[in-house]
């Protein structure tokens, strides 16, 4: 039944696909897009911490949800997020069967310009990341897309991205970590990403390898900087992967993992300690990949970020017992999450800085937006410095606050723009987001506001209830059209510091 | 844009093109007065161009002075990090060693006077040694008017080979620390330069993120665009004006002690500020031309900022794409072109500032230098010692700076990169001490002992 039900969804979407992409989607929309709640009041009790549970777990509560997960109860939701299935909100898998790059491989996409592609892939990257309901896999789909950075302009890597995007990050992003290492080091992205496909030997005695991706594999992707390696490792390692490359010679396979058995480099090998006998081939970066994921350096360096990624903060007990999980189950992600996630010192500690897509997908949750998550959205994204797929360097888009205090303008600007209805492709009625709740005058409409955006109660930001009432009642005396003026003033409660932090 | 300064650098500098011989046109009595507007009442000093609008017209000379820093005679710093391993043997080339032929034999460039090669693949000669890229030739006529040297076998003590280290390293300008807490060197500069400067453009990076060297500075700012920086107030009716909506923002922003919060209240002030620049009218003097590259781009806001007299002390700009493992070319290709462009930027931003390159030093650094062999990819892979260029009117020009190490296979380091033998801090010291009018390098650079190079006078 089920099964059934979904197909008939997705021929229904791609018969459909020319038409939601030139813009006459309302048809599909009123059926399928969730429903804002009747009431956006916060319920009884603690609110607090279940707010911060949805913008540390995901990117943040949509009106009712906070409601929705204290009757769920917090084990159920962290066990539920830690284990997603593949079924979607049937509004969201329509929109997603309609992106070509999402259903091709690498070159059957040649026929898209690559600006294209790049704007289907940060498009289903918001799309999920507003509407999915597992919303841990779309944060660590976030994580490790930083963590396994490529570089989309480099060359003509935007081919081989979705393939990445799809097999690498997304289908282990709550797996196992070595299986994802291992599909990264295949993947033809990242080959070409940091020329592994040209890492040859120059001779029968060696020598000349390409030693980018090696590097870049113990620094960024295993080790750690500090991990415990040296620069002769760097040449051992670069020397065990030479001839991992991108098929280019037959058609059919082109664009694929290939092993040039030609441009390996057979000689014995020596890495971190462990000998490689001569003659390997393609066992030899096998091998390789084995002795880093089985590293404890490995588990290590990877718990520091997971637990800055949800802590916000270094944590060296916490680093070590995730570490410790990662030996005892072979770096098994939700294993190594789930302690963290259920632990109280989720809740507690410092404010982590929402990046800006943090920011964008947050505000878009909180408004209860509709959005296609087309290019004018995107451009707001690299306006705020955050275009996906875009960071040059291997080590992906930086988590630390002071690396985006420069961004503040463009966040304003956005959220202006946003609850103004001013972005083609994302649409905010704050006004019929208040129906249902006491919003008559200006002070009751700032603390509804306020409530729903910072999912928290108005009590708590008193000094921000009464400026955002304020700036409402003297809009009044001006006798602007009421939209208009809510529309403002949420744009205001988008733009607050607080809004700015999970 | 809105633009209510009227009587002087604003309006005034950007209408007429010729302004550089007559100086920010302060014509009348009475414009003098209409500029004293409001706003720059309430701004008052935050405002480095305050002063200057009252002062009387002159002459040429005192242009150069930056009014809110004339007691201070300290250089305008414009500070470009090469991201990425700029790979300094193959743009300050080492001609008259046989080992770097011999090393490179598809990315060498042919030496000065090899007749075998065609002129256009050949180097520059500098000094009978080195010699200059083709693809930097327009920094030539520069290095030989003695506006511009070179500092070679310069870096860091990073041993990593790791970008992310190296840059964390020389930004930071002190040896990494683990917390990772570290304030950047500029910041450490800015907090013990001696000048009194509250511009909120003070220091600013033409970048959308702060570069870790700003890190922890008051009153710097990031920014792509500066004629986007502004409130984008969308046309809907009966929205509020960008005043208004301004105010409301500075109360929400006005007590907060979050980075959030202080990043606001700066925001806003640069707004201001550069309400009263007009990027869009700015044009480059004495028939200055900037490659329409991103770094292009910023070095003409710079420009403009320049010229605008906000009180700008040091600008940062990035430039990535020196990575080069992979066909990094020769006289022509990768390599190359982005040594073209800056070659190119560079040159622009000389002949646009003119007289007043006499007070700016342009700093150019990357993290690290590329290994001396290329590899079966024809690129090069992560080195140690590189070049740096420094330019302006109190660099000692026209000279490579710097002890050459050789590059014989004993006198390489590790896996055979160039050796480095001037700390890139020693260079940085020096332009403290001489031209940023800071006797306090010790304390930029704690824990480095400096070693005089002469590449400031």
């Amino acid at each position: 039944m089920k099964v059934a039900r979904r197909d008939a969804l997705g021929l229904a979407a791609a018969a459909g696909a020319g038409v939601l992409a030139s813009g006459c989607d309302r048809l599909t929309r009123g059926l399928t897009h969730p429903a804002a709640p009747a009431s956006i009041a916060l319920p009884t009790g603690a609110v607090a911490p279940l707010a911060r549970l949805l913008n540390r777990v995901g990117y943040g509560p949509r009106p009712g949800e906070i409601e929705a997960l204290g009757r769920q109860g917090r084990e159920a939701f962290i066990e539920e997020q830690l284990h997603p299935n593949d079924e979607e909100e049937p509004f969201l898998a329509l929109r997603l069967r309609a992106i070509e790059a999402l259903r091709s491989n690498g070159l059957e996409l040649a026929d898209l310009p690559e600006w294209h592609i790049l704007a289907q892939l940060q498009q289903a990257a918001l799309l999920r990341a507003v509407y999915s309901r597992h919303q841990l896999r779309e944060r660590m789909v976030e994580f490790w897309t930083n963590h396994l950075n490529i570089y989309a302009r480099k060359g003509q890597l935007t081919y081989f991205l979705p393939t990445d995007c799809e097999q690498v990050i997304r289908r282990h992003a709550l797996g196992r970590f070595p299986d994802m290492i291992r599909a990264s080091a295949h993947s033809p992205a990242m080959l070409g990403y940091l020329d592994n496909q040209v890492n040859r030997r120059i001779d029968k005695s060696g020598g000349g390898a390409n030693e980018n991706y090696a590097r870049e594999l113990l620094e960024l992707h295993t080790l750690g900087v500090h991990g415990g390696y040296t620069q002769k490792d760097v040449q051992e390692v670069a020397r065990c992967l030479t001839g991992w490359t991108i098929e280019s010679r037959f058609w059919r396979q082109r664009g694929r993992f290939r092993f040039d058995p030609d441009f390996h480099d057979d000689g014995p090998k020596r890495v971190l300690g462990q000998d490689i006998a001569a003659g390997g081939g393609v066992k030899d970066g096998e091998r390789v990949l084995d002795i880093l994921c089985a590293h404890r350096s490995t588990a290590k360096f990877i718990s520091e970020k997971l637990v800055r990624y949800f802590l916000g903060r270094d944590d060296a007990p916490w680093t070590n017992k995730l570490a410790d999980v990662y030996m005892k189950s072979g770096g098994d992600i939700p294993s190594m999450l789930k302690p963290l996630l259920v632990s109280d010192d989720l809740l507690s500690g410092p404010a982590i800085l929402k990046r800006p897509f943090d920011f964008m997908v947050s505000a878009l949750r909180a408004t209860a937006a509709e959005t296609s998550g087309g290019r004018p959205l995107q451009e707001h994204l690299a306006k705020m410095g955050q275009p996906l797929h875009q960071w040059p360097m291997p080590d992906g888009y930086p988590q630390k606050t002071s690396a985006w205090t420069g961004t503040v303008l463009a966040r304003w600007n956005f959220a202006l723009a946003l609850a103004t209805g001013s972005i083609a492709g994302a649409t905010v009625n704050l006004t019929d987001l208040l129906k249902g709740s006491n919003s008559d005058d200006a002070s009751a409409a700032s603390r509804s506001l306020v409530e729903v955006i910072l999912g928290d109660r108005a009590e708590s930001n008193s000094g921000l209830v009464e400026l955002i009432s304020t700036h409402i009642g003297a809009r009044e005396a001006t006798g602007a059209p009421g939209e208009t003026i809510i529309a403002e003033a949420g744009a205001l409660v988008l733009s607050t510091p607080a809004f700015q932090w999970r | 844009m809105p633009n209510d300064w009227s009587s002087c650098d604003g309006r005034g500098w950007a209408s007429t093109s010729d302004s550089l011989q007559t100086g920010p046109n302060m014509t009348s009595g009475e414009s003098q007065e209409r500029g004293l507007s409001r706003r720059q009442a309430v701004l008052g000093a935050a405002l480095g161009g305050l002063a200057w609008a009252s002062a009387p017209r002159t002459s040429l000379a005192q242009l150069a002075v930056r009014p809110n820093r004339a007691e201070s005679e300290a250089d305008l710093l414009v500070y470009v990090f090469l991201r990425g391993g700029m790979d300094g043997l193959n743009a300050v080339i080492p001609c008259a060693e046989d080992d770097y032929h011999r090393s490179r034999p598809a990315l060498r460039l042919a030496s000065p006077k090899d007749r075998g090669a065609a002129q256009a693949d050949r180097a520059i000669d500098l000094d009978g040694f080195f010699g200059l890229h083709p693809a930097l030739a327009s920094l030539h006529p520069i290095f030989e008017q003695g506006r511009l040297g070179f500092v070679h076998a310069v870096g860091s003590g990073d041993q990593t080979r790791s970008h992310f280290e190296a840059m964390a390293t020389v930004e930071r300008g002190q040896p990494n620390d683990l917390t990772g807490s570290a304030v950047g060197w500029l910041a450490r500069h800015l907090a013990l330069s001696p000048t009194e400067n509250g511009s909120p453009l003070r220091a600013v990076a033409l970048s959308s993120m702060m570069p870790d060297s700003l890190r922890g500075a008051t009153g710097a700012s990031a920014i792509t665009n500066l004629s986007e920086f502004r409130l984008d107030v969308p046309r809907v009716a009966g929205i509020s004006s960008e005043r208004s909506l301004r105010d409301t923002l500075a109360n929400l922003y006005g007590h907060g002690t979050d980075a959030i919060a202080h990043a606001g209240r700066e925001t806003l002030k640069v707004i201001d500020s550069l309400a009263r620049v007009d990027p869009a009218q700015y044009r480059p003097q004495n028939g200055a031309a900037y490659p329409a590259s991103e770094l292009g781009g910023a070095l003409k806001q710079v420009a403009c900022l320049i010229h605008a007299n906000v009180g700008l002390e040091v600008a940062c700009l990035d430039r990535g794409g020196w990575d080069t493992h992979f066909a990094q070319g020769s006289a022509g290709g990768l390599l190359a072109s982005q040594l073209a462009d800056v070659g190119d930027c560079l040159a622009a931003f000389d002949r646009d500032m003119a007289a007043r390159m006499k007070r700016i030093s342009v700093v150019v650094m990357t993290e690290f230098g590329r290994r001396l062999h290329e590899n079966s990819a024809l690129g090069t892979d992560h080195g140690r010692g590189s070049v740096m260029m420094l330019m302006g009117g109190g660099v000692r020009g026209g000279k490579v700076h710097g002890a050459w190490p050789g590059l014989m296979p004993d006198k390489l380091d590790g896996p055979g990169d160039l050796r480095v033998t001037t700390d890139y801090r020693d260079v940085l010291s020096e332009l403290l001490a001489k031209r940023l009018g800071n006797n306090k390098a010790s304390e930029v650079f704690p824990a480095h002992l400096p070693r005089s190079i002469g590449a400031f006078a």
